[in-house]
């Protein structure tokens, strides 16, 4: 199932891939890249909580008008 | 008023007129006013911080002192000397030698314990040089939030409390400890060195003292046993003659005894066979006393070191040290000590025939509190003597080598064993198991987890008071309410059941006294008339004349003139130049004058009443409100004072101002206060039977509202919030005085008392389906998923993965349903919406996490598991929130926290405030519902039969007072023993057009006709309660067994069954439905087809019978499966059932 080079998505492929995300800062606000074995600290400011972006969803929204 | 008699009595009376006397006493108007400005400065949880700050910096530096030398057996020139300690600001270790200073808030986000470095400046020896060394640190300390070290005490408003992420409503005074809010519970137990008289078991009069200093706790009586008195300790084998106890204290004669204890002809009479006793045992000397009492010391069962002593020196020993050790005896003078002694017969002696003599145990004068401070020390001087003792064994170790080749670096050593004190003080606060050694005293559940369902029950808790006695024991004593908590104890608010009167909470103007220190107390005391019992003989003590005077519970002389002591006490407190919290009062059945300094007394302020006028005006009152005084000018002007409850009841005190007479001599501030935080919310407390408002005082603290400003900050396991919380129309002054308005907890509901249809019996309520459409009852639940990534031992660590892809039919590749909600990170993308069993966090473990000394190097291809967190329980929820950190131990730490929203449904739970809860019935489509003239309808309806037997006018009352606050655009008040009167409530309908009983005229929601009856309508305020239905929901018809017994599992967590129990299952045995008994037990729940050989009677296998070897008689039955595991484990030890099956046709 890993030859399927075809079908390439707007999703991800699969998992040997290590992707960035981006983290913003509970202290100073500040957007962070951050792998997932990276110590957990802002580098502006060097506070250790880091909350997840919340982005627009990629899911499909319909309303059903009934 | 007047008279001739008193005014010569008191000269102060004399130049007083009378005509002014006779008018009635003014009334203060808004006197209440006093009680905020009492509880800005203390008050509800001010009794723990105070204490916990004495500690910190007071008492700390006592205990260090206290036990300030380590020196070793093996080096005479090795000491370590403790100079000074202190404790830090609160800070976290991020390792490497790196700490940041920190805020309780981060410390709850990151699971880490709020505390602050214990250093101590030291001197020692290292080899031959004296080193002096300052700020070692040697171990961390939680620190109480707000507490003195607290980075939130620093702040001044509301800007700075919101920079630190916290509510400036919320009170302090817990712990954080790895993350959780730990609570410790104020804890009441009897108070210490005080002689307490009273019936034993036998029948027989006992005096007894539980005395307690820092190095010692112990228990002594003075039993009467057969006319002859006795002193019982627990060191002692036996009881022993009180006589031979004197004697070995060195008072030897007989008639030395006596003019102790007293010559009055009752009490000599009494204690003469005492006295014959020791002759009859050949006492008369001191040493032949000691030797007598040294043979009757228990023996200790481990060996102590040293030299083992004669048992005159032991006797010697005891009695100076254990034998009522709170008496001090210096150079082995034992005059005070046998003073006391003397006192405890005599008290026993006065106690015959006499039982008002006989002491109360559940009088709330002779009970102390127990806070956070005192409970901390206690573990505190445990753990810093248990860290000297493991110092001083390692210097003997590193000292004691032959060759002595290292020397002991003491600063190294402090700083590699500090977690003994951390870890100690952390696990006692986390766990709540009190261990003490020096005093075997082990105690459970000192400390709770403080319950954040709302505001309310983070308060109530703060207040909670915990008593010592076993929850099992069916006395009523203790349980029942004491006329002396008067104002102390909050009256209702107790729970029901088990522990029922034994956990209460504090009155609002409650505070618990810190220790204030003694010595100038003693001083002023021998200034103002008191004789110094150290140069008094025995005779003096029982004179007639003569007043005996206590501190702390010791004697410290005589007086002759009690009043005027009580007097200049009570001057010299008004005056501030004694601590205000400094009680004196006078005992006349004792003939003693009684000075307590000692902390953990309840005491409470009042207004000052002399020469029959309150001593506050007006005019006090005017420069309070404008911010010209404080509660604290009052205190230091002598207009409010703090009584304790000893004091208490020797004054006499006016509830209101027209109830002042001549002997009053104090003023309550205001009625309302003797109820506490939880009963303070319900509107007009005294119209409603006492148990609504018990009830009410439980389900306050379910009500779900807000928790604080900070509330949507915080990642709590389970939090409830409402969506539109309201202010109550009808609010009292507790209300204000704790802040409920800006963290409500409900919503102003217009409700009708009338029936509606049949969903409404048994206290059900029918719901307006439109109000719940604009968000009436709505509900948000916020639950949070934890997990942390590991780091193992063998170099592998647990990883998070992104989403599983899945190959569709057409080759096209899809993210699996259950990981349909994760980003590529591995986490639930924020605001995702996320069903039951979907994956919220993907993380897996290696399968091998131990360090395996094998092929090390080969095996590097490590696989993993999946060891996803999923979203369970019932229904869609978004993820909020997805938090990232680290904990102490340098993993990571991810908090995921998700919401729901609820709207009320069937079967979700409504209280008011006065004790009426009721669930949901019905939710009705408004169109149907009845409406009044003016096209109102009602959000709520509630049945009228809650009303007759439940007594509770205050709801009434409520009702009233909101409509008409309505109406005005105001808010009523509901206060305890005031509020708005009705009769102006009742004239606000009127004005306003409505009947002045809150009756209306309603029209049938389905026919439009008017309602054959006036219906009592207007708004109530309404609580809903955290149980919902969507939470309690369970049903099964297949599903998870549990794998012992195949039977279906226990319990709605694990889609349990429902129990045929053992009543059940008789109802079906004596219906005979014998095939319903059998489908329930055995064919719906474990049946399991065994073979069964006929011939042995054992069970075979698959036709085949292994004993017997044969498959001619195997026979396959249908039994449970139970039943086959019983006749396994039967054989496992020894006995063998066998089976004979009959065919049941023949």
């Amino acid at each position: 199932m890993e030859a399927n080079t075809s079908t390439e998505k707007p999703d991800k492929p699969e998992p040997p891939k290590v992707v960035a995300m981006v983290y913003v800062c509970g202290e100073c606000h500040a957007e962070n890249e951050m792998r997932p074995r990276d110590p957990v600290r802002c580098r502006s400011c060097g506070y250790r909580i880091l909350y997840k972006y919340k982005k627009r969803t990629t899911r499909l929204i319909v309303f059903d008008a009934r | 008023m007047g008279e001739t008699v008193h005014g010569s009595l008191v000269p102060e009376w004399a130049d007083l007129d009378p005509n002014v006397m006779s008018q009635p006493v003014k009334t203060i108007e808004d006197k209440w006013k006093l009680v905020p400005a009492f509880l800005r400065v203390k008050g509800l949880v001010k009794q723990h911080i105070d204490s916990f700050n004495y500690f910190i910096n007071v008492d700390i530096k006592n205990i260090v002192r206290a036990n300030s030398k380590v020196t070793s057996d093996v080096d005479p020139l090795f000491y370590v000397k403790y100079l000074d300690v202190r404790v830090g600001k609160p800070n976290i270790e991020e390792g490497m030698n790196i700490s940041n200073d920190t805020a309780p808030h981060e410390c709850r986000l990151r699971d880490i314990t709020y505390s602050a470095p214990v250093m101590v400046d030291v001197e020692f020896m290292r080899g031959d040089h004296r080193i002096f060394r300052r700020d070692i640190p040697i171990g961390r300390m939680p620190i109480m939030l707000r507490s003195s070290n607290c980075v939130l005490s620093q702040c001044r408003s509301y800007a700075e409390l919101a920079k630190y992420n916290e509510c400036p409503h919320d009170p302090g005074g817990y712990f954080i400890i790895k993350g959780q809010e730990k609570v410790i519970l104020i804890q009441e137990q009897l108070s210490k060195n005080r002689m307490i008289v009273e019936e034993d078991k036998k029948g027989s009069l006992t005096c007894q003292v539980t005395s307690s200093t820092h190095e010692k706790k112990s228990r002594t009586n003075v039993t009467m046993k057969n006319g002859k008195h006795y002193l019982k300790h627990n060191t002692l084998t036996d009881d022993v003659a009180v006589g031979i106890v004197f004697k070995a204290m060195g008072v030897a004669s007989d008639q030395e005894i006596v003019q102790m204890i007293g010559t009055e002809d009752r009490i000599m009479t009494s204690f003469a066979a005492s006295l014959e006793e020791c002759a009859r045992l050949n006492v008369y000397t001191q040493t032949q006393a000691l030797k007598f009492i040294g043979n009757k010391v228990r023996q200790k069962r481990f060996f102590d070191r040293g030299p083992k002593k004669t048992p005159v020196d032991e006797a010697r020993d005891l009695l100076a040290t254990t034998i009522l050790a709170h008496v001090p005896v210096e150079k082995f003078n034992f005059k005070m000590k046998s003073i006391y002694l003397a006192l405890m017969v005599r008290r026993v002696i006065e106690a015959q025939g006499d039982t008002r003599a006989i002491d109360d145990r559940d009088y709330y004068g002779n009970k102390r509190l127990e806070l956070a401070g005192s409970l901390i020390s206690l573990l505190f001087e445990d753990l810093f003597k248990k860290f000297n003792s493991d110092l001083k064994k390692r210097a003997d170790m590193v000292l004691g080598k032959k060759g002595k080749v290292s020397q002991f670096d003491t600063v190294h050593y402090m700083n590699s064993s500090q977690d003994s004190i951390t870890n100690g003080l952390e696990v006692a606060i986390s766990t709540g198991n009190w261990t003490i050694k020096r005093f075997k005293m082990e105690r459970q559940g000192v400390t709770q987890v403080l319950a954040r369902l709302s505001y309310i029950s983070a308060l109530g808790m703060m207040t909670r008071v915990n008593s010592q006695f076993e929850k099992t024991r069916k006395v009523s004593g203790p349980r029942s309410l004491q006329p002396s908590q008067w104002g102390m104890v909050c009256p209702s608010d107790t729970p029901e059941g088990e522990s029922c009167g034994l956990v209460k909470n504090l009155a609002l103007m409650t505070h618990i006294t810190t220790e204030v220190d003694p010595e100038p107390i003693i001083e002023l005391a021998f200034n103002c008339g008191v004789e110094d019992i150290n140069l008094l003989s025995g005779e003096e003590l029982s004179s007639r004349v003569v007043f005996l005077v206590f501190l702390n519970g010791n004697i410290i002389g005589v007086t002759r003139y009690h009043e005027r002591v009580v007097r200049v006490f009570r001057a010299m407190r008004r005056n501030t130049v004694i601590s205000g919290f400094v009680s004196i009062y006078t005992h006349y059945k004792h003939r003693c004058v009684y000075i307590s300094s000692d902390g953990g007394r309840l005491c409470r302020p009042y207004i000052i009443v002399e020469n029959c006028q309150p001593t506050v005006t007006e005019e006090h009152i005017k420069r309070l409100t404008r911010g010209l005084m404080s509660f604290d000018d009052f205190l230091h002007e002598g207009l409010v004072e703090y009584l304790d409850v000893n004091e208490e009841n020797d004054s006499s005190i006016a509830m209101y101002e027209h109830e002042i007479e001549r002997k009053t001599t104090h003023m309550e501030i205001e009625p309302f206060t003797i109820l506490g935080v939880c009963a303070g919310l319900i509107p007009y407390p005294h119209h409603n039977q006492s148990p609504r408002n018990t009830y009410q005082c439980a389900m306050g603290k379910q009500a779900m509202g807000t928790i604080g400003y900070n509330q949507r900050n915080r990642i709590d396991t389970l939090l409830y919030n409402l969506v539109y919380p309201h202010k109550p129309l009808v609010k009292t002054r507790t209300i204000e005085l704790i802040n409920f308005e800006h963290l409500p907890a409900g919503h102003n509901a217009m409700v009708a008392v009338m029936s509606y249809s049949g969903y409404d019996i048994e206290d059900a309520i029918i719901i307006n389906k439109s109000s719940l459409d604009r968000g009436y009852g709505r509900c948000l639940v916020y639950r949070n998923y934890k997990c942390s990534v590991k780091r193992y031992a063998n170099q592998t660590s647990d990883r998070v993965q992104g989403p599983v892809m899945e190959v569709l039919e057409g080759g096209k590749q899809k993210v699996t349903w259950k990981h349909e909600t994760l980003d590529s990170d591995g986490f639930a993308a924020v605001g995702t919406p996320v069903q039951p069993r979907q994956v919220l966090i993907n993380k897996q473990m290696p399968t091998v996490t131990q360090l395996s000394f094998t092929n090390d190097q080969a095996q590097r291809q490590v696989s993993f598991r999946d060891t996803p967190v999923l979203h369970k329980g019932p229904g869609t929820t978004y993820v909020e929130k997805v938090m990232l950190s680290s904990d102490t131990d340098e993993f990571h730490l991810i908090k995921l926290l998700t919401r729901q929203t609820r709207r009320p449904e069937i079967g979700d739970k409504f209280s008011s405030r006065h004790g009426q809860k009721g669930v949901t019935g019905l939710i009705v489509q408004k169109e149907d519902l009845p409406f009044t003239d003016q096209g109102i309808y009602p959000d709520m309806i509630m049945n009228p039969h809650g009303f007759p037997s439940r007594m509770t006018v205050g709801k009434l009352l409520e009702l009233l007072g909101s409509k008409s606050a309505a109406l005005e655009g105001k808010y009523n008040y509901g206060t305890a023993f005031g509020g708005t009167p009705v009769k102006e409530i009742m004239e606000e309908l009127v004005r306003h057009g409505y009947n002045y009983q809150g009756k209306d005229i309603l029209y049938s929601g389905t026919t439009g006709e008017p309602l054959n009856a006036y219906i009592f309508f207007g708004p109530v305020y309404y609580q809903k309660l955290k149980h919902m239905v969507m939470d309690k929901m369970h049903a099964r018809s297949r599903g998870p067994r549990a794998v012992l017994t195949r039977q279906p599992t226990e319990g709605r967590a694990r889609d349990g069954g429902l129990r045929l129990g053992e009543m059940e299952r008789d109802c079906l045995i004596g219906h005979g439905a014998s095939m319903l008994l059998l489908e329930r037990l055995m064919i719906s729940s474990d049946a399991f087809d065994v073979d069964v050989c006929n011939s042995c009677g054992l069970l075979g296998y698959s036709g085949w019978c292994h004993y017997c070897r044969s498959s001619a008689n195997v026979s396959s039955i249908r039994i449970p499966y139970a039943c086959k595991l019983l006749f396994q484990e039967l054989q496992s030890m020894n006995i063998v059932p066998r089976l004979r099956l009959e065919n049941y046709c023949s």
